[in-house]
């Protein structure tokens, strides 16, 4: 056996942290922080400050918060933020989910050509989606011609400008979103389940609901909540319709902000805090799920 | 003896189903008729009855010879790609100290880097100009909160992007590898790990200037009529002219698309080099 | 005072400690093998000495310099990683020529020692293909070439083949071996297959929770194990307790130590030998065969013990499950060793 001779207690090694990992490296990644600071969290600390200091008392309270709760129009803007998000997002998921499916069963040549679609169509959002949907449904829209010369009331006597014409729209880009997110999930549906489920006497509802939607779970649920927050965060699209008239929360944080009249950041900030909180409780709400739904398999 | 792959990769796939095809075909209808409506419009003198009449390319013509859309197109570009090209320079050298010096700072990245997942444009813009607006420096000029707002934006996308190329090529092992070879470690950071991420970078970028392209909240709110970019462009038209604007709307899905054509074509690609 | 030399060295992560005080030396030229299961602490060892981990504790002595504290990229050592680490951007040659090019070497010395690495790895033939063209073999192949161009003091080489499937791996077993003795060059081989660091090394040195457990030849290393779990961890010894031994041969063994015997040194027989000179000779049965190449195990039953027994494999002289048989095992090959506290 070679044990070390003649070895001595090792003298403790100086200094060597400061040669290998000096902080000298570490100045790549200041530029990157710096910005993060400056544009990222210094913003957001902002708006939070803004939402603790009273507009009237100008006190540290919850002056603001007090006033967003129970002044009609923002409750009326989260409310109809809330549902028009939850609606546009379900929906969505439903319709995504069957083209999802009918897609990854699809030949090579119908799957490429719809995500194709999907791809091109995920990008027509904000104004250019609002103008077109003008041109489609708004007062003297295509198919508001068409539904007043055939007597078909559901096209003629719809209204773009209000909240059937945002969930219409909401809709719209919801679906691109929401089926480019699932088509992977249904890639992971492996077919010997399909044909052990057989072997073993399931039928196809059983199949569908015992096997499939449960195994699809945390992706559902995933892509819900995406689906939920990017609604309710949409700006463009509604602006692009009907400008700051219509009690929508990120129409109303924004015209605090830009207000034609004054600003008002107070207001503003506790407007802003509140959509946060709502993304963040969709997110704990569905992390929460999720979990339960993984049954212990890592989520992807 | 591509041919032959191709055949063999489509014989054993079953036929798309009735149900299938009328239901894919429904939701594709349904997307693609908003825009062909636009597109129509936009090569029409009139569309008061049920079918347009008076073919043209007067709104076209119109569109090219406006100054004020070449400028808002110019202004577009400049922020794409200076705002995309600021923060891959940034997450770079922040993912060198990731990679090579410090490990332990790989979560606190992901962490700031999909904040503006969440945050989106509303925020973001509200944020920074009741933070910036009025203070009279230098920060409170707004093409520098533009650039900014920009930069935060797409950090996501861009730092996803920088991360996966870099997770696939093992890079850590790379910067080791070259290091026994005598070689060091920002060194190797430079000319070992960036030529094999390049290609992840670039699709990760377009996918980023074609976020920036679309983008109407922070332009709208931040600069507005200062910096016209080309939404805002368009929104200040739709009041002004419906024809002008719907050519605007087909010129903007026609660049994006382009741009979403080209990404797809190089993931496909890189998949397919994968695969083989 | 040896090649390299390991003095005190310490490496902890947080409070988890992984080399702790190791204390040898390898001499110039030789092929050691560190072998031991993983998290054992053999791949941090070489890292510690190729420098890409910094050791807590301790001094590493390569060639009379001390190098605990020089940069890895100054340490003049070859490394070939576990995972394929060749550069996906550059060739063959490139990837080898990467070396020398930092060392600033002449281009016409470049290629001259590229191509000639390449020969040695055999890789003539591939000097332009790219890493993804390459199976895991050539591509092992072309990271050895790739760290051996530039004459490096030590080749490190952390489990280089265990990704490479059974055949191949042989085959580079031995191309390893040729090299570090054509070139005499200094080699370091980290594996957790024992059969790997039979065939190659010179020295093993095998590690057991952040310590040598025992170094010495192969041969030294194979008959005779310092402990329970040396002789578990190479060969695949019988072990048994005092009590057990006790209770099969009637001979007292001090408590505390178990009784480790391979399974090739049991003769098995259907008639008690006649002459059995210093030797046990117990009766059991057969319950169970497995042929294992040119080996046949038994599993026999002896009392309330279990032992394996290795026979040739002859068809003609064939032991069937049930069948009575004499075990007859030499003394001096029931090793007695401390057991596992």
């Amino acid at each position: 056996m070679q044990q070390g001779v003649g070895a001595k207690p090792a003298t403790a090694s100086k200094a060597k942290t400061a040669k290998r990992r000096p902080w000298m490296a570490y100045i790549a990644i200041v530029p990157f922080f710096l910005v993060v600071i400056l544009y990222e969290l210094a913003p957001l600390a902002q708006l939070a400050l803004n939402s603790v200091i009273g507009r009237d008392s100008e006190a540290l309270g919850l002056e603001n918060y007090i006033r967003v709760f129970t002044t009609p129009l923002y409750t009326q803007s989260i409310w109809n933020s809330v549902w028009i998000s939850l609606l546009s997002a379900v929906v969505g998921i439903v319709v995504a989910f069957l083209a999802a499916r009918f897609c990854s069963e699809a030949s090579p040549r119908v799957r490429s050509g719809f995500t194709m679609v999907l791809n091109m169509m995920s990008n027509f959002s904000g104004v250019p989606l609002a103008f077109a949907f003008m041109i489609l449904m708004g007062n003297a829209g295509v198919l508001t011609l068409i539904g007043e010369q055939f007597n078909i009331p559901f096209l003629a006597n719809f209204n773009l400008y209000g909240s059937d014409g945002l969930v219409m729209m909401y809709i719209y880009f919801q679906i691109p979103l929401a089926t480019l997110l699932l088509i992977p999930a249904f890639a992971g549906i492996r077919k010997e389940w399909r044909e052990a489920a057989t072997i073993l006497k399931a039928s196809t509802f059983d199949y569908w609901f015992r096997i499939v939607i449960p195994n699809l779970m945390p992706s559902i649920l995933g892509t819900l909540s995406v689906l939920f927050s990017n609604a309710l965060a949409a700006y463009a699209t509604a602006y692009a319709l009907v400008m700051n008239n219509y009690a929508l929360l990120a129409l109303q944080i924004t015209s605090r902000f830009r207000g034609d009249v004054q600003t008002d950041a107070a207001t503003g900030g506790a407007l802003a805090i509140v959509l946060i909180a709502l993304m963040v409780i969709c997110t704990l709400v569905n992390n929460y799920f999720t979990r339960r739904a993984a049954k212990g398999r890592e989520i992807v | 003896m591509s041919k032959k792959n191709a055949v063999a990769g489509v014989a054993p796939q079953q036929k798309t189903s009735l149900a299938g095809k009328i239901f894919l075909g429904a939701v594709a209808l349904y997307l693609l008729i908003p825009f062909a409506v636009t597109l129509v419009y936009s090569l029409f003198v009139e569309w008061t009855d049920i079918l347009p009449s008076g073919f043209t390319l007067r709104n076209y013509v119109e569109l090219f010879s406006n100054t004020t859309f070449w400028m808002s197109i110019g202004r577009t570009l400049i922020l794409c790609i200076v705002s995309v090209i600021i923060t891959i320079v940034l997450i770079l050298a922040a993912m060198y100290v990731v990679v090579a010096v410090n490990r332990k700072l790989a979560g606190v990245m992901q962490f700031l880097c999909m904040i503006p997942y969440a945050l989106q444009g509303v925020i973001l813009s509200i944020g920074i100009i009741s933070l910036y607006t009025g203070t009279g420096t230098i920060l409170s000029n707004r093409l520098f909160m533009l650039f900014g707002a920009y930069t935060i934006l797409v950090l996501p996308y861009i730092y996803q992007g920088i991360r996966n190329a870099l997770n696939s090529i093992d890079a850590e092992m790379l910067i080791q590898a070259a290091e026994m070879l005598g070689c060091g470690r920002f060194r190797a950071y430079v000319q070992v790990v960036l030529p094999n991420i390049l290609s992840g970078i670039l699709v990760s970028s377009l996918l980023a200037e074609s976020i920036i392209f679309g983008d109407f909240v922070l332009a709208n709110n931040i600069a507005g009529t200062n910096y016209q970019n080309i939404q805002v462009f368009l929104q200040a038209n739709m009041d002004v002219s419906s024809g002008l604007s719907s050519a605007i709307v087909v010129v903007i899905f026609v660049v994006v698309a382009l741009v979403t054509a080209v990404v797809l074509k190089l993931q496909n690609s890189s998949i397919q080099k994968e695969t083989k | 005072m040896a090649y390299i030399e390991f003095r005190d060295v310490v490496k902890r992560f947080g409070d988890n400690t992984v080399l702790d005080h190791i204390n040898f030396g390898i001499e110039k030229g030789d092929l050691v093998t560190l072998l031991g299961p993983s998290g054992c602490g053999k791949s941090t060892l070489l890292r510690c000495l190729s420098g890409l981990e910094q050791v807590t504790e301790g001094t590493i002595i390569l060639d009379g310099e001390d190098i605990t504290n020089v940069p890895a990229s100054k340490r003049s050592i070859g490394m070939v990683f576990q995972q394929y680490s060749l550069f996906p951007n550059m060739t063959v040659e490139q990837n080898i020529a990467f070396g020398l090019k930092m060392q600033k070497t002449p281009q016409d010395v470049i290629d001259k020692k590229v191509a000639e690495a390449i020969a040695m790895v055999e890789l003539t033939g591939k000097e332009r293909a790219y890493p993804a063209s390459l199976s895991g073999g050539q591509q092992q192949r072309a990271a050895l070439a790739r760290s051996i161009v530039t004459e490096p003091k030590v080749l490190l080489l952390d489990e280089p083949l265990s990704a490479i499937d059974a055949k191949l791996r042989k085959a580079l077993q031995s191309r390893i071996r040729e090299i570090n003795q054509e070139l005499n060059l200094t080699s370091i081989f980290v594996t957790h297959d024992q059969d790997e660091a039979m065939v190659m090394s010179d020295v093993i040195q095998l590690f057991h929770d952040g310590r040598i457990e025992q170094a010495g030849s192969p041969v030294e290393v194979y008959t005779s194990p310092v402990s329970e779990f040396a002789a578990s961890f190479i060969g695949s010894y019988n072990q048994l307790s005092a009590e057990e031994f006790g209770a099969l041969a009637g001979t007292v063994v001090p408590a505390g130590n178990v009784v480790a015997i391979r399974p090739e040194t049991i003769g098995i027989t259907t008639e008690r030998p006649a002459e059995a000179d210093g030797c046990y000779v117990v009766k059991g049965m057969v319950v169970d065969s497995v042929p294992r190449g040119n080996v046949l195990r038994y599993t026999v039953r002896v009392g309330a013990t279990v032992l394996r027994v290795d026979a040739l494999f002859r068809s003609f002289h064939m032991f069937n499950t049930g069948d009575d048989v004499f075990l007859t095992i030499p003394e001096h090959d029931c090793l007695v060793i401390p057991a596992a506290a």
